[in-house]
């Protein structure tokens, strides 16, 4: 019988910190080779029970353990956390603090320099390394240069240094582009399938995850572990909604067509899946049904480009040429890769760099002759990451601080920040300190320190990066209650399919400087040429379309117009609901 | 890039960039100390020639050395100077050891050839200092700066911290150009619109978000090293200390000489035959040198005299 490499017997551990434990009575066995898929939405205890196998907890993070937790036969709350290191490698998810080396070569080497093996002796290990993960001709190249995936492939070539059994990928798609995210699922298949190490992955994504198969997958849930089992019986239960994980699009479009999930093989992968006979018919005739179109927007215009092209100091042409407008209250997603235009392009808007030539309209007035803190009172940009915004303690002086700074008057003053802070739901948390809230409601504080100027036109960028499901659906539907309820334009810059199928009118899409496309999402997405111009990954129901002969386009644009539907019951479901029942709250 | 910075991530192709760190850092040491110990005029202008050969010899981008240097040279030079003429026009008399005046406004305030003997040399000694520092940054990427330091006998942990801080600097630098943009459309004014403490208000303002993000990532960069091995053992070896060019023994042959040199000097002219005053001068001989302690020059001094009828 083979030994487990990795066994947890009655596990549970609490940060000190904290009252309550994190984990609770874990019992789990990873067997080696095995490639397993850790799932759980932020907080379920995902990332602490991997800071258990590597040795994180308890070297960094001390605590309360009870129970045993072994790597190889170590008991690992005593193992020191470097002889754990020898066959552990962790990814982390922010690659770029996990980048310590100054050039490629120099991060693969930090663990054999820590070792202190002699220079000669890395090199070949070096170049060994970096033609794994693809990444052999940028030895010499400082990490400044390189995008999120290479700086991933670089991490995962550093944790090889040390020649270990188990690797744990912590989030490896956060901060990677659609089409990186795929390249990344790949190479952890590759190296789990010609090295025979062990693999563990720590995801939400699953539909992304599964892009490649895993042996097994574990769901989390409050410190504990609520499913360990294989990922076509996940998908055929009904965890994945109980426990707010996104479940795949094909899945859900097989749901609303009203198919049984009992029965079809190879579920979990949807090129090889094979529909019964039934279902097939069913998603035929789902997909074929006749729909209503998606309705038009007003026709007055809130922002134009007019052939603006832009380049920075170093020469290079970031924007060339650009045409577009956007009309009151559309909800527009722009896509593009790293480095394609689309930062340049709101900032542009933002007045903080301006255009070479063409011109900008915002409302009809031409930018040019507005100040940046004028355009801040139209176009309202809220930054990727809320702990870049926030200057105040508290709440309420965080929202008035623009106010302050524009020398309102008290009286007005009071009455825009108490909208600005009932329209983002913060109202009942003025007086709380800003540090006390969570990662959502620091968002939500810094749409609202935008919101108090009022503007007509708002810039998020990357609104869900790095948020779980349940996160997610939150920010956008305080989003969508904005694009609805106060008529506001909102612009994603984002790189997250589902924002963009669930959440937005029309995309446009930039790639080397150039817009290539500014069309409905569905027409987008079902264009193969600019999907990879711009980064992006075919959808699920992309490959569903073709699978069943339909075309993608409409395909998708069906999926589109029933989901809107769904949403649009729910919600009157729930104002229904809560004018009812007294007391009955509102999410 | 990161020009602005003069700081050289990837190695350069002369002969001073292929060095390895360790010789790198060992002539920077002893150029210092060298610079750092004289004020005699027939020692720094050589260091200072040296020091111009090795910049011109790595052919690097001009601009952003004339920019340091220019603002070095307005704030330090000449207005210190300007405010050394108010202060202590008599450091002439106390450093070179004679006073010929060849301007003079009052009792108090003159200048003499001496002052600016003093000056010039002044300025020479600060040049070849900011040479010498410019050829080491232009030379030396910071991952064999920190190898360097660290085969000269500091510990490693302190080498690291070194090449971590370049490290993140560019990373910093992005971060604060976002927060500045946010906060410009929030409406801080930082332009010359506001007045001074205004804008070093705002400036503060930008500072809270930049120091709480960089906060947030020193957990990470930690978890990440130490997942990785760092600090297992004592010592630690080095990917960016190369194998030896042909350059380097001939080059660390003439530190060694040089470090020689500045040991010569010190104990020939300070311990067994000390010069009289620290700066050697053409026009004063040895034996018309006149000692008077710095402190009797000050101009305060001088007119708190004068008040009590001294």
């Amino acid at each position: 019988m083979i030994e487990p490499i990795i066994s947890f017997k009655d596990f549970s551990f609490r940060y000190n910190a904290q009252k309550n434990p994190t984990l609770h009575n874990i019992d789990l066995d990873i067997y080696p080779g095995e490639k397993i898929l850790i799932l759980g939405a932020s907080g379920s205890g995902k990332s602490t029970l991997c800071n258990c196998i590597n040795g994180l907890i308890p070297f960094s993070y001390e605590g309360e353990i009870t129970g045993s937790c072994t790597v190889k036969g170590t008991e690992t709350s005593t193992a020191s956390i470097f002889k754990l290191s020898d066959t552990v490698g962790t990814v982390l998810q922010d690659t770029d603090a996990q980048f310590v080396g100054l050039s490629v070569g120099e991060d693969i080497a930090f663990s054999m320099e820590n070792d202190m093996i002699p220079r000669a002796d890395m090199l070949p290990v070096i170049e060994r390394n970096a033609s794994l993960v693809g990444m052999q001709d940028f030895i010499e190249h400082v990490p400044f240069n390189l995008s999120g995936g290479q700086k991933q492939k670089v991490a995962i070539a550093g944790v090889f240094g040390n020649d270990v059994e188990i690797l744990i990928f912590d989030e490896p798609l956060a901060a990677l582009d659609p089409q990186m995210g795929m390249t990344a699922v790949e190479l952890i298949d590759h190296i789990s399938m010609d090295t025979g190490k062990t693999v563990i992955i720590i995801e939400h994504r699953l539909e992304d995850v599964l892009y490649r198969p895993v042996d097994r997958i574990i769901l989390m849930a409050d410190g504990r572990i609520a499913a360990d089992m294989t990922p076509d019986e996940l998908l055929r239960s009904s965890l994945l909604s109980e426990y707010g994980i996104r479940e795949p699009l094909y899945i859900t479009a097989m749901k609303y067509a009203g198919c049984s999930l009992d029965g079809n093989r190879n579920l979990c992968d949807l090129a090889s899946l094979q529909f019964t006979p039934e279902n097939e018919a069913k998603l035929k005739a789902f997909f074929t049904e006749e729909r209503e179109a998606v309705q038009e927007n007003s026709n007055e215009t809130v922002v134009s480009f007019s052939d603006v092209s832009f380049s920075y100091d170093s020469g290079k042409k970031a924007l060339s040429d650009i045409n577009f407008e956007i009309k009151r209250g559309e909800r527009i997603a722009i896509i593009g890769r790293n480095g394609a235009g689309k930062s340049t392009a709101a900032k542009l808007l933002c007045g903080i760099i301006r255009p070479d030539t063409g011109t900008i309209l915002l409302e009809g007035t031409d930018t040019k002759d507005l100040s940046v803190k004028e355009i801040g009172e139209k176009v309202g940009y809220v930054m990727q990451d809320p702990n870049t915004m926030l200057v105040k303690d508290i709440i309420k002086d965080e929202v008035g601080l623009a106010l302050d700074l524009r020398g309102m008057p008290e009286d007005v003053k009071e009455q825009r920040v108490k909208d600005a802070l009932e329209a983002c739901g913060l109202y009942r948390m003025r007086n709380w300190p800003v540090d006390s809230i969570s990662y959502g409601q620091k968002k939500r504080v810094t749409v609202a320190d935008m919101m108090a100027l009022e503007p007509d036109v708002f810039i998020l960028d990357e609104p869900t990066a790095g948020q779980d499901f349940r996160s997610y659906t939150e920010i956008m539907e305080f989003v969508n209650k904005l694009n609805r309820e106060y008529g506001k334009t909102i612009l994603f810059i984002t790189h997250d399919m589902h924002l963009a199928i669930e959440n937005t009118d029309r995309a446009i899409v930039f790639s080397d400087g150039e817009l290539i496309a500014s069309d409905r999402v569905f027409s987008v997405l079902a264009d193969p040429d600019i999907i990879s111009r711009a980064s992006l990954k075919q959808t699920s129901l992309y490959t569903l379309a073709l699978k069943l002969g339909l075309d993608p386009e409409s395909t998708i644009r069906h999926f589109i117009e029933y989901e809107r539907e769904v949403k649009s019951r729910q919600l009157l479901m729930t104002k229904v609901t809560s004018l009812y029942q007294p007391g009955g709250t509102r999410h | 890039m990161n020009n602005k910075l003069v700081i050289n991530y990837t190695p350069g192709p002369t002969m001073l960039h292929k060095l390895t760190g360790f010789t790198k850092v060992f002539l920077f040491l002893v150029m210092s100390a060298a610079i750092i110990s004289t004020f005699d005029i027939r020692l720094l202008v050589p260091l200072l020639i040296i020091n111009l050969i090795e910049i011109i010899s790595m052919k690097p981008d001009y601009k952003p050395i004339v920019v340091m240097f220019t603002i070095t040279f307005f704030t330090v030079t000449v207005v210190g100077n300007i405010m050394l003429f108010f202060v202590s026009p008599g450091v002439g008399l106390t450093n070179v050891g004679a006073e010929h005046v060849i301007w003079r406004l009052n009792e108090k305030l003159y200048i003499s050839k001496e002052f600016l003997w003093y000056i010039f040399v002044f300025f020479i000694k600060r040049t070849a200092s900011f040479a010498s520092v410019i050829a080491f940054a232009l030379a030396t990427t910071p991952s064999e700066f920190a190898s360097g330091l660290n085969k000269c006998g500091l510990n490693y942990k302190i080498c690291t911290i070194v090449s971590l801080a370049y490290r993140t600097i560019p990373d910093i630098a992005s971060d604060f150009i976002n927060i500045r943009n946010s906060m410009m459309m929030r409406g801080v004014e930082l332009s010359k619109k506001a007045s001074i403490g205004k804008r070093l208000k705002n400036t503060v303002l930008i500072l809270v978000p930049l120091i709480f993000t960089a906060f947030g990532k020193v957990g990470n960069i930690a978890n990440a090293m130490d997942l990785r091995g760092y600090g297992k053992h004592k010592k630690r070896t080095w990917y960016a200390e190369h194998e030896l060019t042909r350059w380097d023994p001939v080059i660390r042959g003439l530190t060694i000489l040089l470090l020689g040199l500045t040991l010569y000097y010190i104990i020939r002219y300070r311990i067994i035959d000390p010069y009289p005053v620290d700066y050697w001068c053409p026009w004063v001989a040895r034996e018309e040198i006149e000692q008077v302690s710095s402190i009797d020059t000050l101009f305060i001094i001088k007119w708190i005299k004068n008040l009590r009828g001294e």
